[in-house]
């Protein structure tokens, strides 16, 4: 999977493209665990380009969540197709995560 | 009980970077049998579910092993089975997650008993789980989601 990291201000925005099954989980775990423990502490995941989710998938974006925010930071989700969101909204990370439509909304609002 | 309007099958190995073949396939055979894109996006993630947890459990982590997956589409329902070789499926150790602890891992088989309308598990085998899902035409009659009959075999 290819995954993009671009910089705005202090946000960094983390855009994976393609599928995030069980093939892709571990790298996209490992890329946002690298992130944090180099002191990024404001992730913005732009799922524009994301078309599938499973629970592997959504547990690499929770184990990161979860590691940010450990740390003082957050992760936060952007772009989301109906497809990828219907899949959170079976689960409750759809309340526990703050989601925005787009991605200029989601820098705009957490500048 | 009404007759398959159409059946296919697929067979993949055992190892991750083969279940988006396997999504491309199930997404054609769901197209041909008329359901809807939704529906066609949550089957996806249901039987990706369950091969992942036949790569991941039932042959730990080893590829080149079997996952046979099958489609029947009938006038009121859809039937899939996922069925693999390995180490059986226990259906007296699965523990419902706890979803406001927010888990990063546990949560396939409770997505896909979210998607389907009837879950089975047959493990009465020698080696091996099958998993048969059945999903209900729109406007048809639907067992209770959520349920797993463990341990009965499966429907036909």
């Amino acid at each position: 999977m290819d995954i993009d990291v671009t910089r705005a201000q202090d946000i960094t925005v983390v855009m994976p493209r393609g599928d995030l099954d069980m093939a892709a989980a571990d790298q996209m775990r490992r890329t946002l665990t690298e992130l944090v423990d180099k002191g990024d502490r404001k992730l913005l995941i732009d799922l524009e380009l994301v078309g599938y989710i499973d629970s592997s998938g959504m547990g690499a974006l929770v184990a990161a969540m979860k590691h940010a925010r450990n740390t003082g930071g957050d992760l936060r989700l952007c772009a989301l197709q109906d497809d990828v969101r219907a899949i959170f909204e079976m689960t409750r990370l759809i309340k526990a995560v703050t989601i925005h439509p787009t991605r200029p909304e989601a820098l705009g609002a957490w500048a | 009980m009404s007759g398959a309007a159409a059946s296919g099958s697929f067979t993949m190995s055992s190892e991750a970077e083969h279940l988006g073949r396997l999504r491309r396939w199930l997404r054609a055979e769901l197209e041909g049998l008329g359901v809807d894109r939704p529906t066609q996006a949550a089957l996806l993630v249901a039987v990706g579910e369950l091969c992942t947890n036949s790569i991941r459990h039932a042959y730990e982590g080893h590829g080149g092993q079997p996952i046979n997956v099958s489609v029947q589409g009938h006038e009121d329902r859809l039937v899939i089975e996922v069925e693999d070789f390995g180490r059986s499926f226990d259906p007296t150790r699965y523990v419902e997650p706890d979803l406001d602890a927010l888990p990063d891992h546990g949560v396939g088989l409770h997505l896909v008993r979210r998607i389907a309308d009837s879950v089975s598990v047959d493990v009465r085998r020698e080696r091996g789980t099958r998993w048969t899902l059945v999903k209900y035409r729109p406007g048809r009659a639907t067992a209770s989601p959520g349920s797993v009959d463990a341990g009965a075999a499966p429907a036909s």
